[in-house]
């Protein structure tokens, strides 16, 4: 009710042009992304704008340029890995900024806790048409029935492969495209094929400390039509059938030397950019790193080619996902601070599709229906990935969960622990987990 | 003084190599950050693989140096850890004298209840200090950045045990000759304490300057980052993996300021650490 009569005077404000036109609004915009503020003081035009940093800063520039509200946004970068320390210090405290970025796997801690404030009426009367959102990524902003972010983006899982090891290996089609492998049971026969052809091995990934290892873990749960929470996300079910295939494919995926698992997620990035592997198991954010690598005639990672995640076991499509959005920290705002606030969430939304370019997938019908999308390069051989895309599900203490089983599955490979066991001890440690904030 | 040859395969030789080996191991990663700061980062994405920078190149360097706000960073940072030292030395001292040489009620108990203050986490605390400097409009302010690292329970246990072991004969004698507690701490104590001090005052220097967590929550304007959360706030999503070469430059730049004080108060540091352990 607050946050309505909050929508409600702020969007009364916005047109008074009388009152806005002398409001000078001054917002902080808390986001991580990098800074590169003196790389494009001054730059208004997208075109120029290359990678997260350089289109977020350049869209920001633009808003501050070009609005007639006298608005000025003022960018607090912070480097992500201590990004929601921060937040959570300035929320506490009472300094939160205006408008922050985050992600869904931590929205649930930041709901609960009232945070961060829900955007439905804010949205209603900015005219911001919801139907246009994909269904993935709106439900990446739904939580108890609210909305509470403006979304902004959907980071996926992706197959990277390097064409010419493919090509060489004979498993490619007739345009040189690799065919993916539809089963457990093809992967490995592709990726002894390679071994044998090539001398290369078949897979990269980030398998000791990196978060990889919990994406996959979920990813594999969910293509056999499970996943680590029961349907009604009152229960964990990681030491279950479905547990144990996934966990046995990952084994088994180094037992036989397919991948390497004492490569950390820059390791495994190196040794595909090196040519040493034929697969990379990474997300959309490496796409255009990967096509500039492959772009130059001297790099092993050569005829560079990027698919939705394959099916690998089970019988679903999916594959893993988290998402960006913008969300607003609970706090009191006048009128004027709201109008500026949801001016720049309007503006965010209609520029959404620039975001495209960093090789994140869009959140909007519209973007991925248009020909500027289709026209970056890529795009189309992993168009499917939106509706594949499957995001962790919506509960507390998501990321030290992600953590959990990250640890707890790499030691069957880096250890000696026996997959039983291991499941059995993640899946103990995750109720705990789970248990402290039901 | 006389000098000994050394000769081959006596314990000198012995002592010297294992010196050489342990100081090569010590400087090995030093060697390899700089290394790899002076190397591309798509270079490095290939490889980090070998201790020389080839191929070279100062692009990492530039981009710092570049950021219209490095100078700004760069003194934010001098006044803060120069500020905390100078202001941690003369309350630790005088805190130190006081729980060494003065009777007074409850010293007992407030020289434990400050030793608490060891055991205490910074992430503990981090939200009340936050919110007290909130609620006294401090933040975005070198005060803001300074005061909460004065308290520094360390340099008070340390200035108390050092001032404990200087010899009562020598405040005595001087208090005999009608000198105050305070001529007798400006004029005998401090001058013997120059080694400790000298410690002390390197330690909170260093940690001062390398300070990160409160730094970053209490400067949100740009303009008063330190040299430590500023250069952090460039780093994009992925820079362990895509720009590491900026990300040791970083760590080179940031060290150098402190590498130069350490070239210049070399005489004094290594003194002053004999000293400390009796050499």
């Amino acid at each position: 009710m607050k946050t309505s009569l909050l929508a409600i005077s702020a969007l009364a404000v916005m047109v008074s042009p009388i009152a806005v036109s002398h409001a000078a609004e001054e917002l902080t915009f808390l986001r991580f992304f990098g800074g590169c503020s003196d790389q494009y003081a001054n730059v208004t035009d997208m075109d120029q704008a290359v990678g997260e940093c350089g289109v977020i800063q350049v869209l920001t520039n633009k808003f501050n340029a070009e609005n007639d509200q006298d608005i000025t946004i003022n960018t607090q970068n912070v480097e992500w890995g201590v990004y929601y320390d921060l937040l959570s210090t300035q929320i506490a405290s009472g300094q939160q900024p205006a408008i922050a970025v985050m992600h869904r796997s931590v929205l649930p801690n930041f709901v609960a806790r009232d945070l961060i404030e829900p955007l439905d009426d804010i949205f209603v009367e900015a005219g911001i048409d919801t139907s246009d959102f994909l269904p993935a990524a709106l439900e990446s902003v739904s939580y108890d029935g609210q909305i509470w972010g403006l979304p902004w983006d959907i980071h996926a899982l992706l197959y990277h492969v390097n064409g010419a090891i493919m090509e060489e290996a004979g498993l490619t089609d007739a345009e040189g495209n690799y065919i993916l492998p539809t089963s457990t049971e093809e992967l490995f026969e592709h990726a002894r094929i390679v071994q044998e052809r090539t001398g290369k091995r078949y897979l990269s990934i980030g398998s000791r400390n990196d978060a990889m290892t919990a994406r996959v873990f979920n990813l594999l749960m969910w293509q056999q039509g499970s996943g680590i929470f029961n349907e009604d996300l009152s229960g964990v079910q990681i030491d279950s059938e479905e547990g144990r295939v996934a966990l046995e494919f990952m084994k088994r995926l180094y037992d036989e030397g397919v991948a390497l698992p004492i490569h950390d997620g820059s390791e495994a990035t190196q040794a595909f950019i090196n040519g040493e592997a034929a697969v990379f198991v990474s997300g959309t954010w490496q796409v255009d790193t990967m096509a500039a690598h492959s772009a130059s005639e001297s790099s092993p990672l050569a005829n560079y080619q990027v698919f939705d995640f394959p099916q690998v076991v089970g019988d679903t499509r999916a594959t893993w996902s988290d998402s960006h959005m913008w969300v607003l920290p609970a706090k009191e705002r006048s009128p004027e601070e709201m109008a500026a606030t949801v001016a720049f969430l309007s503006f965010l939304n209609d520029n959404s599709g620039q975001w495209a370019r960093t090789g994140h997938l869009p959140v909007r019908q519209s973007v991925l229906e248009s020909e500027a999308f289709a026209a970056l390069p890529y795009r189309t051989s992993y168009a499917e990935t939106t509706g594949i895309a499957q995001a962790v599900p919506m509960v507390q203490n998501q990321r030290p969960i992600q953590d959990i089983i990250r640890d707890g599955l790499s030691a069957v490979w880096l250890g000696d622990t026996a997959v039983d066991a291991a499941l059995s001890d993640v899946q103990s440690q995750v109720e705990r987990n789970f248990r402290r904030v039901r | 003084m006389e000098k000994r040859a050394i000769r081959p395969f006596s314990g000198d030789t012995v002592t010297l190599v294992l010196m050489i080996a342990l100081a090569a191991m010590w400087i090995l990663p030093t060697i390899w950050v700089i290394s790899l700061s002076l190397r591309p980062n798509m270079d490095l994405m290939r490889s980090t693989a070998g201790l020389l920078p080839i191929p070279f190149t100062l692009q990492n360097y530039i981009d710092i140096v570049s950021v219209s706000m490095t100078p700004r960073w760069l003194l934010n940072s001098a006044i803060v850890a120069i500020g905390t030292t100078v202001i941690t030395l003369i309350v630790a001292s005088l805190a130190g004298y006081a729980f060494a040489r003065i009777a007074f009620p409850f010293k007992r108990t407030l020289f434990v209840f400050i030793l608490c203050g060891l055991m205490i986490p910074e992430q503990t605390i981090i939200i009340p200090l936050h919110a007290m400097i909130t609620d006294w409009g401090m933040h975005n302010t070198h005060a803001a950045l300074i005061a909460p690292r004065v308290a520094m329970p360390v340099g008070v246990f340390l200035m108390t045990q050092f001032f404990r072991a200087i010899p009562l004969e020598l405040e005595e004698a001087a208090r005999l000759d009608n000198a105050s507690r305070l001529t007798v701490f400006r004029r005998i104590m401090l001058p013997l304490s120059i080694p400790a001090l000298t410690t002390l005052g390197i330690y909170t220097f260093l940690q001062a300057w390398n300070d990160f967590f409160w730094p970053l929550v209490s400067a949100t304007n740009s303009n008063m980052y330190t040299v430590t959360v500023g250069l952090s706030s460039l780093q994009g999503n992925f820079a362990q993996t895509e720009g590491l070469g900026f990300i040791m430059a970083s760590a080179v730049f940031a060290s150098l300021p402190v590498v130069i004080v350490y070239v210049i108060f070399q005489k004094y540091i290594v003194r002053g650490i004999a000293m400390t352990t009796g050499k």
